[in-house]
């Protein structure tokens, strides 16, 4: 508990007092120099002393008034009124806070003197005259000697005690009788003085406080120094004589190094130089150019060519439109069930931005991509190939080709003139007798049906027991013979027109032995046979017939049965059939046909058999017995073929609605496809005289088209469509079914999967 | 140096076509001896960019760069720069990696730099080509300049504020020359449109909102991208500047500046560095020389270098009455054509204030480029908002509290509006509080899109009004002008009214004609339909009637594209579809809109 005096600053009297920490520092400023310069200059010992003096002087019982006065100050400031009790209680703890305080600036006390010893004890010999005076007045002549000599013991151990200590005589100092808490708290009201009294326990005494001492106490409170007259930062007088002095502040002798030059200097120096003289440092500043200047000074200069390709500009990004806007016309802006559609949409055609209303400025928020935009933008600058497009800006109509006016291409058939009506099912095939006066037609139905042309008459119907495929007239007009395929079956109709010595001769060419070998027949797979209910020919094949065709001297016709895989594999692989009717004989197509068959047509001049796979049409000479050429379609597959009158030219129609046209002189490959029909094209053919063809197709359509062939054969055949042809309705998803041209008239008979058999007339 | 073919070729024989030509992007960096990354560096500055060789003889997922563009990127000083600073970059990493401090730091305060300017100058050789390409450099300096500072993409607060610099010193050139001509408003930012030497350039700048930064974008591609962009963009505004006599680099006033004004503090530089240019030097000395001795005062007080450049450069006074001046001064130079006088005409004579909430930098940069003179609310402003001659107030908040009589209350879309549309529109829709007219883009071609929104419509015929109203008016004498304005506004309202309906005459006139040709036409049609079906057979059956006309056009349409070859079906069938598109567009517009009016009804 016991403090140096002067580090509570309780010494008014002292002229120069100097607080512990301006001294210290003083101190280490003459360490400093008595290092520095070694010259024996020990004076400052009075300082040393001095320190010493103090720090030894124990001032307990004024210490121990200070203390007391301390807390009470504090009590008096937070209140007056309590009682006494709680009065001692905070009496006490006060204490015990200010003696942690003053403990800690003890410490400090002692380590200066501590650290100041040696030179203190350099300096006892040196006498300190100047400075005598004021290092006894340090000491206070104005302090109380203590009465109590018990020393720097815990007051505790006298705590039982009926004494306090021991005066200087050695005398118990009784302990005084302490004033109750009752009179204390009187005394306290009537004397208004009495917050200046303090107890010293160390004494045993009541000790009251002047106002001097009461003033220095608050200013210490507020952290000054005690005395209103001490100014901490005066100017610092170095009354010090370093000059002259005669003897010097240490004995030993100067140091080795403070003599030769310094090793790591000398290394900093030298890396220095060398950086500099490498040129690491520089000292001048580079001069700071300006950053721009005029690059584009006189553009006459820059246009020399440049080396290298050239440069294509990047397109601009596209300009914003209406829906873009912060606030669009409501129309532009889609509804919830429109953006909700958009989730099913694939991921590429959704909408990149969907517009949205805000309705005013301040409430639009920051665009949630607009980084990611300029991004991508970046990204196309330096990534995406550049390639300079021109843009075509045309006409559509100018695309199409220009055709010669149609009205000079006329007559073709262009408006339905009469119907033939009676069938019950769909007409499968139709066709025109050589003078054309007659037409007969195959019906699903299972008959076959003869009319007159002009009048629209029936005038036969056979009635079979199977759909009829295909019906074909022979083309001779003096035997009017019609060829009619039902399922297995090939019948050969007399029709019964004609005179009589035509019905003669028919007669006797429908006329069949009967067979001798009918085991043999069953070998060969085909049969001819007299059928008795319809005055004609039976050729029984082993397969349903797709199709008949008469060559065109009426003695020959062909058969085609639509193989299959299974009938391709085994031996018998006679899918195409020749029957001779004069002699009732049935020979093999004798070549190996690479594909199914589809049909097979006689060119209509010279003895070239036509047959058309489901990918190439293949084309033999029949005298010559081989092949002669192989036409290239392209095609995915064939369904029907029509040769030219004149025979070099040749259309062929397919299931994927695209028709062919070959010119055999020109190439294998086609001359022109034209991709008319939506659907199967199921027939085409020629006009025998004018220059036509038509084409028909399950889509309920027939074209006409106008295909002249001339004779140069540097002219490319001229091929214009030229009409349309409607008004069959479909059913099971067919439509026209078959169409053929009268052979003299320009006009076009078709038969419908309705029932119909429709002509058309210019 | 080009990657060995791998296929056989006779001695001798060099490669020949487009292999020869071309290289892959690999095979490229191979002959380069690069990284991907540095390739990719330098063909951004270097605006190299693969090309589409006509036969792909790599296959299709390769890029292919021409050869003569590689052997350019070969020769590029850069390249050696770039090998040189990696190398730098290596040894700084060593000293640090051996705690060599010193060494590290003297390293570093001498990196080796570049320059971009020859590649500039390589890449655009004229001017005009500058400006052609403009748009992408504008779009993505001015974004930066709204972003903000972060540190992981390498985003440092220097580039934005340098980008910021440089996106005020184009704006304060395209409004001081009047040469901004078009402004939309919309989601993704305002659009500007300016037309310098010819060339429409249009860019694109942010709201002035905080933007966010995504993660799944690669910012080093896009700094790369806007290091070429800021060096090209400082090039051009020098160049700009040196053409109206003024300093490039300009000095601002640094009080502005601190306020976040830059823009105005440059307008103003550009106005007083031309004047000064322009005018005696004396003469502005003078005008502004009580100024000039406040400023003295100012400056001693904080001693800043800046105002001492400031003052050589004699800027105008803080009023605004000394800007007005500018105007009327730059007004005496009669070299701009028809367009931007126009522009510099629209907002003649009139005085905005912008409230704290309107977005104020994109007004500042455009009210006066339409001829506007324009203040806001805050400190440095040119004058405050209880100035009696100001004549509109920008507001955009749903209620105004305090109003002055004299003035206009409008909302900030007004002012764009009127930009589009080059007239004042009149302002009882764009009043506070209310939801204004839709805001149309000026980029649509309404006619060429197939629909004409109706506000374009009222626009438009507005517009007829105000030509009309310009010309000279006969009936009109001098004392009528002076009479009071309801008489006036009278006038041109019957006057416009009068024009409508003059135009809706002519319109119904129109239609009536093409309906009677339309008749005709049918008429003659069916004639002939008649003389073809007398020339058939009278037998024809009734069912069949007359054929539909649209039938037969269709039929000769289908007929004529039997006949077309492959190549010419498939472009006209994508023109074909793309008509089909806009027309299921307009018709999707005009449904919503049918729609909108029967639910409002």
């Amino acid at each position: 508990m016991r403090l140096p005096l002067y580090s509570l600053g309780l010494t008014p009297s002292l002229p120069c007092k100097v607080p512990a920490s301006v001294s210290r520092e003083r101190k280490e400023i003459f360490r400093e120099r008595g290092r520095r310069d070694n010259g024996g200059r020990k004076k400052e010992s009075f300082e040393v002393e001095k320190k010493k003096k103090t720090s030894k002087k124990i001032q307990a019982t004024r210490k121990e008034k200070l203390n007391t006065e301390e807390s009470l100050l504090h009590l008096k400031q937070e209140d007056t009124a309590t009682d006494y009790k709680e009065f001692s209680e905070n009496y006490k703890s006060a204490g015990e806070s200010e003696a942690g305080n003053s403990e800690s600036s003890g410490d400090e006390g002692i380590h200066n003197t501590g650290s100041n010893e040696g030179l203190a004890n350099e300096a006892q010999s040196e006498d300190s005259e100047p400075d005598q005076g004021a290092e006894e007045s340090d000491s206070s002549e104005d302090e109380v000697t203590p009465r109590n000599t018990v020393g720097d013991v815990p007051l505790e151990w006298y705590k039982d005690e009926k004494h306090i200590g021991y005066d200087f005589a050695g005398k118990k100092i009784k302990r005084k009788e302490r004033q109750d808490k009752l009179d204390s708290f009187l005394a306290n009201v009537d004397d208004s003085k009495n917050w200046r009294k303090i107890y010293d326990e160390y004494n045993d005494e009541e000790v009251e406080l002047t106002k001097e001492e009461t003033k220095v106490i608050r200013r210490m409170l507020k952290g000054k120094a005690p005395h209103a007259e001490f100014d901490p930062y005066a100017p610092y007088v170095d009354w010090f004589k370093w000059e002259d002095a005669k003897h010097p502040l240490s004995n030993a002798p100067e140091p080795k190094s403070r003599f030769i030059p310094s090793k790591s200097e000398a290394k900093k120096v030298l890396r220095l130089v060398r950086a500099i003289r490498k040129g690491l440092i520089k000292f001048d500043k580079p001069k700071e150019e300006p950053r721009f200047y005029m690059l584009w000074g006189d553009d006459a200069s820059s246009s020399e060519k440049t080396g290298h390709l050239s440069y294509i500009p990047a397109p601009k990004p596209n300009l914003p439109g209406h829906e873009e806007s912060y606030n669009p016309s409501l129309e532009y802006i889609p509804t919830q069930e429109e953006i909700n559609s958009y989730q099913l949409m694939y991921e590429e055609d959704r909408p990149k931005f969907i517009p949205k209303r805000f309705t005013s400025l301040r409430s639009v928020p920051a665009y949630e991509n607009a980084v990611k935009d300029s991004f991508e933008r970046c990204l196309d600058l330096y990534l995406c190939p550049r390639v300079r497009k021109k843009r075509i800006n045309i006409d559509p109509e100018s695309l199409k080709p220009k055709l010669p006016s149609r009205k000079d291409l006329r007559p073709y058939p262009a408006t339905c003139y009469l119907e033939y009506k009676g069938h019950k099912g769909a007409v499968m095939s139709i066709s025109t007798e050589a003078s054309g006066q007659w037409i007969a037609s195959g019906s699903s139905d299972g008959t076959v049906r003869l009319w007159e042309v002009e009048t629209c008459r029936c005038i036969r119907v056979w009635e079979f027991s199977e759909a009829v495929q295909y019906v074909a007239w022979n083309p001779l007009p003096e035997l009017p013979i019609l060829a009619v395929s039902v399922g297995q079956d090939v019948f050969l109709l007399n029709t019964g027109l004609g005179n009589e010595e035509i019905q003669r001769k028919v007669k006797e060419l429908l006329h069949v032995e009967t067979p001798t070998a009918p085991d043999d027949s069953g070998s060969k797979g085909w049969s001819w046979l007299q059928d008795g209910e319809h005055e004609g020919i039976r050729l029984r094949h082993f397969k349903s017939v797709y199709s008949v065709e008469w060559h065109r001297k009426g003695d020959y016709f062909s058969t085609v049965m639509p193989a299959d895989i299974l009938f391709f594999h085994c031996h018998l692989i006679v899918a195409i059939l020749i029957h001779q009717l004069s002699k009732k004989f049935t020979q093999r197509h004798p070549f190996k046909l690479h594909g199914l068959p589809v049909s097979a047509v006689f060119h209509p001049t010279r003895s070239i058999f036509f047959v058309s796979t489901k990918k190439n049409v293949r084309v033999y000479d029949l005298l010559k017995q081989k092949l002669i050429k192989k036409l290239e379609t392209g095609l995915r597959e064939v369904s029907s073929i029509a040769i030219h009158p004149a025979g070099d030219n040749v259309i062929v129609g397919s299931r994927e609605g695209k028709l062919c046209w070959f010119d055999m002189d020109l190439s294998s490959k086609p001359y022109k496809v034209l991709n008319c029909h939506p659907k199967d094209i199921t027939n085409v053919a020629f006009h025998r005289s004018y220059p036509l063809f038509a084409s028909c197709s399950d889509d309920c359509t027939a074209y006409v088209f106008h295909g002249t062939v001339y004779s140069d054969l540097n002219q490319n055949p001229l091929i214009v469509p030229l009409e349309i042809l409607r008004g069959h309705a479909g059913s099971n998803g067919r439509g026209v079914l078959d169409c053929k041209f009268h052979p003299r008239q320009p006009w076009l008979f078709t038969a419908g999967a309705d029932s119909l058999i429709k002509l058309y007339c210019h | 140096m080009v990657a060995r073919k791998k296929h056989y070729r006779p001695p001798g024989k060099k490669k020949e076509g487009n292999a020869a030509r071309y290289v892959t992007r690999s095979q490229a960096l191979k002959q380069l001896q690069v990284t991907l990354g540095f390739f990719r560096r330098l063909s951004i500055l270097k605006g190299i960019f693969p090309r589409e060789p006509k036969k792909k003889f790599k296959g299709n997922n390769h890029t292919y760069y021409h050869l003569k563009d590689v052997a350019f990127l070969q020769h590029e000083p850069l390249l050696e720069k770039f090998r040189e600073k990696r190398s730098y970059e290596k040894k700084i990493k060593k000293a640090e990696a051996k705690k060599n401090t010193a060494l590290a730091t003297l390293l570093r305060t001498r990196e080796p730099t570049y320059k971009l300017d020859r590649l500039v100058r390589e890449r655009y050789p004229k001017f005009v080509d500058v400006l052609r390409d403009l748009d992408d450099c504008l779009t993505m300096v001015h974004l930066f300049a709204a972003l903000p500072a972060v540190e992981r993409a390498k985003i440092d607060v220097e580039l934005i504020h340098r980008c910021r610099r440089l996106s005020h010193e184009w704006q304060a050139y395209v409004s001081r020359t009047y040469k901004l001509r078009k402004v939309f408003v919309s989601v993704k930012g305002l659009y500007y449109q300016a037309e310098i030497e010819g060339q429409k350039i249009t860019w694109l700048t942010p709201h002035a909102v905080q933007q966010v930064l995504p993660d799944d974008v690669n910012y080093s591609v896009m700094l790369t991208f806007l290091e070429f962009y800021e060096t090209l963009l400082g090039f051009v505004n020098f160049r700009l500047y040196h053409s109206i006599n003024v300093k490039y680099p300009p000095i601002l006033d640094p009080q502005l500046e601190a306020l976040a004004s830059d823009l105005y503090a440059l307008s103003r530089y550009i106005a007083s560095n031309s004047k000064t240019s322009t005018l005696e030097p004396k003469a502005a000395s003078s005008s502004t020389s009580e100024q000039v001795e406040d400023r003295e005062k100012e400056m001693q007080a904080n001693e800043s270098e800046l105002r001492l450049a400031q003052l050589q450069h004699q800027l105008p006074s803080n009023e605004p009455g000394a800007l007005m001046h500018l105007m009327e001064d730059a007004e005496g130079e009669n070299e701009d054509d028809q367009d931007t006088k126009d522009c510099k005409r629209l907002f003649k004579n009139m005085k905005f204030f912008l409230g704290r909430e309107v977005p104020r930098e994109s007004l500042l940069f455009v009210i006066p480029a339409f001829g506007g003179v324009v203040s806001w609310d805050g400190e440095a402003a040119p004058y405050k908002e209880g100035d009696q001659s100001i004549t509109h107030q920008i507001v955009d908040r749903p209620t105004q509290g305090h109003k002055y009589l004299s003035r206009e209350y409008v909302q900030p879309q007004w002012i764009y509006d009127c930009i589009n549309a080059r007239i004042i529109l009149p302002t009882e829709a764009y009043m506070v509080g209310r939801i204004p007219p839709p805001h149309l883009s000026p980029f649509v071609d309404n006619e060429a899109e197939g629909y004409v929104p109706d506000y374009a419509e009222t626009i438009k015929r507005l517009q007829a009004a105000a030509r009309n109203e310009v010309l000279p008016m006969p009936g009109v004498g001098k004392e009528d002008l002076d009479d009071p304005q309801n008489l006036l506004v009278e006038g041109y309202i019957s006057r416009a009214e009068a024009n409508e309906a003059a135009e809706t005459k002519q319109k119904m006139a129109a239609l009536e004609k093409q309906y009677h040709e339309e008749l005709q036409i049918e008429l003659q049609g069916a004639v002939m339909k008649k003389s073809k079906q007398g020339s058939a057979e009278d037998a024809k059956a009734s069912e069949e009637s007359v054929p539909d006309p649209k039938q037969i056009a269709e039929d000769i349409d289908r007929m004529a594209k039997v006949g077309m070859s492959r190549k010419k079906k498939g472009l006209f069938e994508a023109i074909e579809k793309r008509k089909e598109r806009n027309t299921a567009r307009v018709n999707k517009l005009k449904e919503r809109k049918k729609k909108l009016e029967s639910s409002e009804n």
